[in-house]
């Protein structure tokens, strides 16, 4: 058995629809490592909340999950409903992208906290709950945490709600934590703000994160290893510098140009051509092939099966192997 | 491996910093707001009434052999009094020993009729609100969790009769159903009529019975398919994915969560809904000939019992307003959202 922390194998997430099969997630397979953070990229549509939800089986109801998810070794995906539950906001705890609606709003930010504590450990009175929420939103950096423990969450920022929905999330001190894109919904001025205190409750619990988000800029300092996703399939996974400077993905790249650099410096930003296929229907063969630079006849034959290109380094691309030539040619 | 134990989940106790001195101070004033429409309201009334009914009625047709007795009316009621004016001297005598009046139908003291009345009407009316109220949660909560399965459409088609049928028509079929078949079928005698209101529990639970379910039906219909719709959008709410991500229970989820917020539309509904009660009894209580607030009603109206009238009138408009104030602070201290005051 390997030390992974979280193992998805095969995982498939389709709707059934009217109009048909949606396939949401596809063919999905990765690791995640006890301590490690884990970003997926992705365009909007690609399926990253889809696969999150999946995983806590928190899916919608129309959805048809199938493949393998382990935990430490247990199956979450056959489990019964009960060892769901205990699993749920004990081991894996999860953040949700709007901090306005993402809590319930007549109940006090401090007692939906509790309540968090108290469900998977009874023997916790009610009053060591509640002085370990007011530490909880202490230690996001909730100002006056005792007073604002006793609010309600129309009377938090959404900065400070986020804050007290990271407090909810780590109060059992879970092995993992799945952000779905933490900071999307706040002001720009507030997001990095957040982030510093994910990654600061992160590296303090020692927890695992899987980071969604759809911005690679945010993605550069906060995680360890990055997987792109696109038209629900994983596209490239790697780490951060394999990534971000030696991509063997014509998507991960395209995606790369459509963002400035790093440090700021890339003088032409080029967006990608063309919107993401439908994914009732999606295209023969690669799903990017329509807006892909480098595709070719042998792109529409098949999917392309997942490469290893590196240590740690795999991409799903027919024609990596030509692609460093190419590259040149084309830029 | 594997083997997590999840324990039931405990009721979180909900602190809150809506002081009582705040409600207090609320109440108090909308009360106080109150009292003016109130007396705008029955000035209006008792001028609409004096306008319709005439008290004389049945002695104009023997006038002159009667006009002693013509005249002594005129003189209670203050019928030769300008219209406008006839409500001033209804208030003076409200405050002077006559009180509400005389019942010229009943043939007792008004107040004494309200009193034992009011409190037949009282013994249909709070049980009809009861079951109207339990059953249309448990219809919305179960509709919106089984959205579009066989229940739900049936309880869909059931509430579209319920909406369609006329509360008259309704009571009538129940009556012959239950109080007329069922007794020459299987000779059981499952509710009376005419009698006077059960001695024991047990008859006052079985001559009630009829006249509250049916009371109570239309509200139910109304009422559950709003809460559906409310249950439905609350369930598909974010916090209830985060509730369910916490690893609580799906009862927990559904009976916390969701109601609590699902509910708030609803109480107000029922509280509003307790004065459609009032004006529902008029024909059941007709129907069952349950002698209620209702049925004395339509015989004053009927007997031109100026008095009796405007003192049913008043008394369901003071309940009216003390409704809408509960379905205020109510809306108030279950949606923190909402400010008192
Ligand atoms: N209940 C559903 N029924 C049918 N299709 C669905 C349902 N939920 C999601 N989808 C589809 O699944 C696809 C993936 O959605 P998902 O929410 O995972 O995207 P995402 O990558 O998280 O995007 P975003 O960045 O916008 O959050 C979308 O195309 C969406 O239309
Ligand atoms: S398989 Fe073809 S279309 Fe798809 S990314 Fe590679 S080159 Fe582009
Ligand atoms: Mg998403």
């Amino acid at each position: 058995m390997s030390d992974a922390l979280l193992t998805v194998d095969h995982l498939n997430v389709g709707f059934a629809t009217r109009a048909g099969i949606v396939r949401a997630a596809t063919d999905i397979t990765f690791e995640i490592h006890p301590g490690e953070v884990l970003a997926v990229v992705g365009e909007s549509g690609s399926g990253k909340s889809v696969t999150a939800l999946a995983l806590m089986r928190l899916h919608p109801d129309n959805a048809i999950v199938t493949g393998d998810v382990l935990f430490e070794g247990c199956d979450l995906l056959n489990m019964s409903d009960r060892e769901m539950r205990a699993t749920r906001g004990n081991d894996i705890a999860m953040i949700f992208q709007d901090p306005m609606t993402a809590m319930n709003p007549v109940f006090a930010v401090g007692d939906q906290i509790v309540e968090t504590i108290r469900v998977h450990d009874s023997s916790i009175s009610k009053q060591e709950a509640w002085t370990k929420s007011v530490d909880l939103l202490k230690l996001v950096g909730v100002p006056e945490p005792k007073r604002r423990a006793s609010q309600y969450p129309h009377e938090y920022s959404g900065g400070m709600r986020q804050r007290a929905m990271i407090a909810m999330a780590i109060a059992n001190d879970p092995k993992l934590l799945i952000a779905d894109e933490p900071t999307t919904a706040l002001d720009v001025t507030v997001q990095a703000q957040v982030m510093e205190v994910l990654h600061e409750v992160q590296a303090e619990t020692g927890s695992a994160m899987m980071l969604i988000t759809h911005d690679l800029g945010l993605v550069a300092g906060s995680a360890d290893r990055v997987q792109v996703m696109y038209a629900s399939r994983l596209m490239e996974t790697g780490t951060i510098d394999q990534i971000f400077y030696e991509s063997q993905n014509p998507y991960t790249m395209a995606l790369l140009d459509s963002i400035p650099d790093l440090d700021g410096h890339r003088e032409q930003l080029e967006p990608i051509p063309g919107n993401p296929p439908s994914l009732l229907n999606p295209p023969s063969g690669c799903a990017f092939r329509p807006r892909c630079a480098f595709a070719a006849d042998v792109c529409a034959a098949e999917v392309p099966p997942t490469v290893v290109v590196g240590d740690q380094h795999e991409s799903r691309c027919v024609r990596t192997r030509e692609l460093e030539t190419l590259g040149g040619e084309i830029s | 491996m594997c083997v997590m134990v999840c324990r039931p989940s405990v009721p979180v106790h909900t602190t809150t910093d809506r002081s009582v001195a705040t409600l207090f101070a609320y109440v108090t004033r909308r009360v106080l707001i109150s009292v003016p429409l109130l007396v705008i309201a029955m000035y209006l009334v008792h001028v609409g009434v004096s306008a319709t009914v005439d008290p004389r009625s049945d002695f104009y047709l023997c006038l002159p052999r009667c006009q002693e007795g013509f005249d002594s009316i005129t003189e209670t009621y203050a019928l030769d009094t300008n219209i406008f004016l006839r409500p001033f001297t209804y208030f003076a005598d409200l405050f002077s020993g006559d009180g509400l009046g005389f019942s010229s139908s009943v043939g007792e003291p008004v107040g004494e009729v309200m009193r034992t009345r009011g409190w037949n009407t009282a013994m249909v009316a709070i049980p009809a609100f009861l079951l109207g109220a339990v059953l249309s949660l448990l219809l919305s909560v179960y509709s919106a969790r089984r959205q579009y399965s066989v229940g739900d459409y049936f309880f869909t088609g059931l509430s579209f009769i319920g909406f369609a049928m006329p509360s008259f028509v309704l009571a009538l079929i129940i009556q012959v159903i239950f109080g007329v078949k069922l007794e020459e079928w299987f000779g059981i005698k499952p509710f009376n009529t005419g009698r006077k209101t059960g001695e024991n529990f047990w008859e006052l639970l079985r001559d009630i019975t009829l006249p509250a379910v049916s009371l109570a039906i239309l509200g139910i219909a109304a009422d559950s398919r709003f809460g559906r719709s409310s249950m439905l959008e609350t369930l598909n709410q974010d916090y209830i994915r985060t509730a369910r991500a916490k690893g609580l229970t799906e009862r927990t989820v559904v009976w916390k969560h969701a109601l609590r917020n699902g509910l708030i539309p609803l109480v107000t509904l029922w509280a509003l809904g307790f004065s459609a009660l009032l004006s529902g009894s008029v024909v059941t209580e007709s129907i069952f000939s349950w002698p209620g607030i209702g049925q004395t009603f339509l015989r004053a109206l009927g007997d031109s019992d100026l008095d009796l009238l405007m003192a049913i009138v008043m008394f369901t408009g003071v309940l009216t307003v003390i409704f809408n104030l509960i379905a205020d602070v109510l809306y108030g201290v279950l949606d923190p959202r909402i400010r008192l005051g």
